[in-house]
């Protein structure tokens, strides 16, 4: 067990670490409060709080508080500090659940759902997070990627967050990962059959831009009516000659919903078409989240006489010399002197390894 | 005495939900369930793991029999509510399939809100589908009963006991060509009902068949081939 | 040579820290105790109560404190830690007519039973910035108690049947938006509920707009009190109410004119606010874009952005537009590449065809 992982398998009947007290009865039996993953530490009224829950290793990393902490009139009624297994409590994960399973057995519709507040902010992953931690079990190996890379500060945060509340291992390949938690990309390895990859999703519904108004696109979905879209693009091409829409490109999922692959670059979207692996997405700040199961046809929007066209590039990866993966555009100097490299780290790195061995 | 439920709940529920999960992912194949609970006679184990693991005092949760000690138990171990009648039901559980009601008395969604819709437990006897997938059990193990998977042809199993089942090709979001299923004991008129329903797709309701320690999920988008 | 970006965990890490010695600040200074802030610094405290959903005036001190007086974030920190509290049951309505009241004042009636009751307000304070605060504050006790009982000023007018009647008890269970998500279109418990919870500027704006002409309305204030009010639970298993406790509430009470519609006659109207501690600002614009939000139920045109439900609802929350407006600060590299790319394709056609062009006009003009 590594050093990060703070609940232990021994450390009581259920799997969890109780809390040194039980604040109240919780109204399903066997959960709640002190249930899940408990922090040992004590109430506040005793002098001492638990600011951060990693000390709780350590009784000595306890930061002694101001005695003001302890309030007037009221003391041992405030709750140690507390959290369950993956953070979240265990009817908010039914409720994500219950959601999900809606969600894929309707593929590409925005099921609704009872977001939470996550300890980190709106438009930074809680809708990823929150399928994340739903999904999450003591076996999973967790990747988490932002932009294609796994060392992105919000991955980076991300990954920290689960490695803290449920203990779980992480990585930073592909091919070792359970769940693969991303912002903006899909890797460029294949994903199997035995993974699940979740999408931060910051505006779920591809419509919104065209029909500001929700009680509208729920209309529009609901007739299949996506005139306005094909409307839209198609006076790209009349201005442009292009679609120019170049990321969160929409698709059509099984032929019923018109779906917002979340902004990945349009490059990523014939990687959803029959995917192996199933596709979950979170939009915690909007409150939906929506699927898609494997093996399912997803379509990019596009007209006969302008078929989909994916990005591609003159250059090569100046680090692996990949010729078929998306690229970052790096500026090296200050006379804007420009080189190429995968946008996808791991997949990078792995061709790298594989070039020296 | 009262029966005890999960023995770990967190991780009972969370193992057994991957499996609901993947099964809904990859309709009409069987998945095998990670934990079975206690149950009360009437209950199979396998249709108690799935309640205890998605219900709660928030659903409502319809019993085409609902026997005292099944009740008593369910809402001991996961508070929830029962519904009067199959049209007001998140969930409903039917323990004898021959004589439940037709589909059509569930919810089946909201033109703007499909998701508003019962998904249903179904306890059969026994699956019978292509034989790779026999045997199979185990988290992580994924059920590969497409067609393309097996060296042999796929065949439908023979163990049905007073059943008039059949094998059958399903197709639809989740399987790659066509997945082969036997399901028993199900009313003579059960398939026509569900293809009627299809026509209002995306409205529909989804099913959770249960038989020993497996799981079979057809989602609404899941389609029978005419064999 | 270029190496891919690595190092952000230990960049998270040195951010940390460099973020703690900030807040702290100069360490020959005394760390601010959490009583100063509850006592001295109430009004924030309160907003912080208000707009995080938690009425725990020693946890707020502790989020503005951590935040370092930011009170978003500090609300931003309330709100994350109170998801993770589990419920134990509900209250019964707090009875505000039974507030034991600290401050009340009318802008209706020159006297009401009971009297203008100033209370501690910045109104008639005269905004000098008072350099010498070392002496002492001086009371001076009140001649006779305040009567434990006010009547409400709305309920004279109701007398009168003057104003619109709204029936305690026959509203429908009110839905929890920390636990449901918002839909459309909203009834007016949830439209209250998301008001309450949202960002002081934003209400204050909105229901600043209504009074320039965007949403026809002509409030008055009715009432506005200030008070504490006993919170009464009926546990399952007592089968009586009990009181456990008081908390401190600002109420305002709005009077619109109606000029009737939709099957009511003329009439007054009522808008409403309620927040937790004192905030009278947010009660007040509350109360404002509460009523400018009924314009359907009254028949009213909804012309006016502070009648949107969909615009207003779904923008007042300082947690959610913060989070979002900020999240652009996140790494958008692949987005911006597809966008980089896609417009030198479309600046490239662009040249050609300026090219082709310039050349047919050219090629015209030889013999």
């Amino acid at each position: 067990m590594s050093s990060s992982q703070v609940w232990s398998e021994d450390s009581g009947h259920d799997g969890n670490v109780h809390a040194t007290r039980k604040y109240a009865p919780s109204p399903r039996r066997g959960e709640g409060w002190g249930e899940g993953l408990g922090w040992p530490c004590p109430p506040l009224h005793q002098g001492t709080f638990c600011s951060d829950f990693t000390q709780k290793h350590s009784s000595s990393a306890r930061r002694p508080l101001t005695p003001t902490l302890s309030p007037k009139g009221r003391g041992s009624d405030i709750p140690a500090m507390n959290y369950n297994f993956a953070f979240l409590d265990e009817d908010t994960k039914r409720m994500l659940r219950r959601a999900l399973l809606k969600a894929v057995a309707i593929p590409g519709y925005q099921v609704p759902f009872g977001s939470r507040e996550m300890p980190l902010p709106y438009g930074w992953g809680t809708g990823g997070i929150q399928v994340t931690a739903a999904l999450l079990g003591p076996d999973d190996v967790l990747k988490v990627i932002d932009q294609g890379a796994d060392d992105t500060t919000n991955a980076v945060n991300i990954r920290r967050f689960f490695a803290r509340v449920a203990g779980v291992a992480t990585t930073e390949h592909t091919a070792d990962a359970t769940l693969i938690q991303t912002r903006h990309r899909i890797p460029e390895t294949s994903l199997r059959e035995d993974q699940i990859l979740v999408f931060q999703v910051p505006e779920p519904e591809p419509l919104r831009t065209l029909e500001p108004r929700e009680a509208e696109t729920r209309t529009l979905h609901a007739l299949a009516d996506y005139g306005l879209m094909h409307v839209k693009l198609y006076e790209d091409i009349a201005q442009y000659g292009h679609i120019a829409t170049s990321y969160d490109y929409p698709v059509l999922v099984d032929g019923r919903f018109l779906t917002s692959p979340s902004p990945i670059p349009k490059f990523d979207n014939p990687k959803m078409d029959h995917s192996p692996a199933l596709m979950l997405f979170g939009a915690g700040r909007e409150k939906r989240l929506y699927a898609i199961p494997p093996y399912t046809r997803v379509e990019s929007l596009a007209f006969e006489d302008h078929p989909f066209e994916i990005q591609r590039w003159e250059h090569q990866c100046e680090l692996c010399g990949s010729g078929e993966s998306y690229l970052d555009e790096v500026v090296v100097d200050d006379r804007g002197t420009r080189m190429f490299v995968c946008s996808d780290t791991d997949f990078c790195g792995q061709r790298r390894a594989e070039a020296q061995a | 005495m009262m029966l005890a439920a999960f023995a770990t709940t967190v991780f009972d529920s969370q193992r057994t939900f991957r499996e609901l999960l993947q099964a809904m992912a990859r309709p009409a194949a069987p998945r095998a369930l990670p934990i079975l609970p206690p149950s009360p006679a009437s209950i199979a184990p396998a249709a108690m793991a799935v309640l205890l693991t998605l219900c709660d005092a928030t659903t409502s949760v319809w019993l085409q029999q609902p026997q005292e000690d099944a009740v008593e138990h369910l809402r001991f171990h996961a508070g929830l509510r029962l519904a009067e009648r199959p049209q007001d039901a998140d969930f409903a559980l039917i323990t004898d399939p021959a004589s439940m009601p037709s589909l059509t008395s569930f919810a089946h969604g909201d033109i703007r809100y499909p998701d508003r819709s019962a998904s249903l437990i179904i306890q059969v006897a026994a699956f019978g589908s292509s034989p790779c997938v026999q045997g199979e059990v185990g988290r992580g193990s994924l059920a590969l009963a497409s067609t393309q998977d097996c060296t042999t042809p796929p065949q439908p199993s023979p163990v049905n006991k007073g059943g008039s089942s059949r094998a059958m090709h399903f197709a639809g979001p989740g399987i790659r060509e066509t997945e082969i299923l036997a399901i028993d004991r199900l009313p003579s008129d059960f398939w026509q009902q569900r293809a009627a329903m299809s026509v209002q797709l995306p409205l529909g309701v989804d099913l959770f068949f249960v038989a020993a320690q497996q799981v079979v999920a057809l989602p609404r988008t899941t389609r029978l081939l005419e064999s | 040579m270029y190496v891919a970006v690595k190092g952000g965990e230990q960049a998270i890490a040195r951010s940390l820290e460099l973020l703690a010695e900030a807040r702290r600040g100069d360490t020959a200074v005394p760390e601010l105790e959490l009583a100063q802030i509850r006592e001295q610094l109430r009004l924030g405290v309160a907003r912080v109560m208000q707009e995080g959903s938690l009425y725990d005036e020693e946890l707020a001190a502790l989020a503005i404190r951590q935040a370092a007086g930011d009170m978003l974030e500090a609300i931003f920190l309330l709100r994350a830690y109170r998801t993770t509290l589990p419920r134990f049951g509900y209250t019964q309505p707090l009875n505000t007519t039974a507030m034991r009241v600290h401050r009340r004042v009318s802008g209706t009636f020159k006297d009401i039973p009971g009297g203008q009751v100033l209370g501690p307000t910045y109104d008639y304070t005269q905004r000098l910035l008072e350099f010498d605060t070392t002496a002492p504050a001086v009371v001076t006790p009140a001649d006779a108690p305040l009567p434990l009982n006010m009547p409400r000023v709305l309920d004279l007018l109701d007398a009168e049947a003057l104003i619109e009647r709204i029936d305690a008890g026959n509203d429908p269970e009110p839905m929890d938006l920390t636990r449901e998500p918002l839909m459309f279109p909203a009834d007016r418990a949830t439209r209250l509920q998301n008001l309450s919870r949202g960002d002081e500027g934003f209400l204050l704006s909105m229901a600043y707009s209504t009074q320039r002409g965007y949403a026809e309305s002509h409030p008055f204030a009715g009432e506005i009190r200030m008070g504490e009010v006993d919170v009464v639970v009926c546990p399952e298993e007592l089968g009586f109410a009990i009181e456990i406790g008081a908390i401190t509430l600002t109420e305002c009470q709005m009077i619109n004119q109606f000029h009737g519609g939709n099957g009511m006659p003329p009439q007054f109207t009522r808008g409403y606010g309620l927040s937790m501690g004192e905030g009278e600002r947010k009660a007040m614009s509350m109360a404002l874009v509460d009523r400018a939000l009924r314009c359907d139920e009254l028949a009213e045109a909804n012309v006016a952005p502070a009648q949107n439900q969909e615009f207003v609802l779904s923008h007042s929350d300082s947690v959610e537009a913060s989070g979002f407006v900020q999240h652009l600060k996140l790494p958008h590299y692949v987005d911006f590449q597809a966008e980089l790319s896609l417009l030198r394709t479309l600046a490239a056609q662009h040249a050609a065809d300026t090219d082709e062009q310039l050349s047919s006009v050219v090629g015209g003009q030889r013999p």
